[in-house]
């Protein structure tokens, strides 16, 4: 089969993916999105009313945002994080590095991707098979988006500092 | 994917720096140009000069001050960042705005080299609070937009509450003369 001729879910199923641990649970994003696992450096806070930020990190003399997803994926924060994910969002043209804490047990997978089903939270892009263990893929955007945010329950109007 | 160690911020070719003043609200630091400040007065200097406003439309304002044939609305500064409320002691009196902001204390004077744009992440009011962001000696400190304390349509009904305060003052000082 050539390229041109793969289907957008055969082509999505060529990437591979970042296996991630947030909570006590693993999920999986696609590997093209991570730019590196940082080590666990100062979070900075300050006043904001963006759900999920919950600060800033500094890397390679970037101010990167940290999007504690914890609360989405697993009802709640997460205190066991050690490192960060810095994975790239997309803002039009342009992308932002953004992280997310894990506890830095991570791993690359090249399972292929089941679709999500109807029904899945749009956070969700479906899953892999990775040893008998179903890993849902992360659609990042979805996750951290403030649409996506309200859509979670978060209040925009929460002030964290 | 890299596995990176530990890291500090670039090396920067030296930049014209901007000199800020570093101050608290909540234990909370922010930075707001020098220049942005005409004045910082402690509360208990204005404190027989302040006029109390009587409105609810813009909570986190409840007093003018007239400075320099100006009134200018002090806005609570941890009302306006959403922060616990504390006991300010300081008034930085804003220089191109109409605005007074009562802060906790003043940390000091910096020059800061470079201003990060605020991630596009940052969706909500932050993105009105704050001009950008700046790293100093291993903190992230946000600097503020001056314009950002109070809106043109807050600015519009608080005058119209000022007339209202302001009137009813003069008539109480004329019943009391």
């Amino acid at each position: 089969m050539t390229g041109a001729a793969m289907t957008g879910a055969e082509q999505a199923s060529k990437h591979s993916y970042v296996l991630l641990h947030v909570g006590n649970r693993r999920f999986a994003l696609r590997s093209e999105l991570v730019e590196e696992l940082a080590p666990p450096v100062r979070l900075h806070h300050f006043p904001n009313t963006t759900a999920l930020i919950a600060g800033v990190i500094v890397r390679r003399g970037r101010i990167v945002p940290v999007y504690d997803v914890s609360r989405v994926l697993c009802g709640r924060e997460s205190s066991v994080h050690r490192f960060y994910l810095v994975a790239r969002r997309e803002f039009g043209n342009e992308t932002e590095a953004s992280a997310i804490p894990v506890n830095g047990e991570c791993e690359l997978s090249n399972s292929e991707l089941i679709p999500a089903q109807d029904g899945q939270a749009a956070h969700f892009m479906g899953s892999l098979d990775v040893d008998g263990e179903k890993i849902q893929v992360l659609n990042l955007e979805a996750l951290v988006s403030p649409r996506a945010e309200s859509a979670h329950g978060a209040a925009n109007a929460e002030v964290r500092a | 994917m890299k596995f990176a160690t530990a890291d500090a911020a670039k090396p920067r070719r030296a930049r014209a720096s901007e000199a800020v003043i570093l101050f608290c609200i909540a234990n909370q630091t922010f930075a707001i140009a020098a220049d942005a400040v005409q004045e910082i007065r402690s509360t208990d200097s204005l404190g027989g000069t302040a006029i109390e406003i009587e409105q609810a439309e813009v909570p986190k304002v409840r007093h003018l001050v007239e400075r320099a044939r100006r009134t200018y609305y002090v806005v609570s500064g941890c009302a306006h960042f959403g922060l616990r409320v504390t006991r300010p002691t300081l008034v930085l009196i804003l220089r191109q705005i109409r605005a007074a902001v009562l802060v906790d204390s003043i940390e000091r004077m910096a020059d800061v080299a470079t201003i990060h744009p605020l991630p596009r992440g940052f969706q909500g009011q932050e993105r009105k609070w704050y001009r950008g962001l700046t790293y100093l000696e291993d903190r992230v400190i946000p600097v503020i937009n001056p314009g950002g304390f109070l809106t043109v349509e807050e600015f519009a009904r608080l005058d119209q509450a000022a007339a209202v305060s302001i009137a009813t003052q003069q008539l109480e000082s004329a019943v009391q003369g």
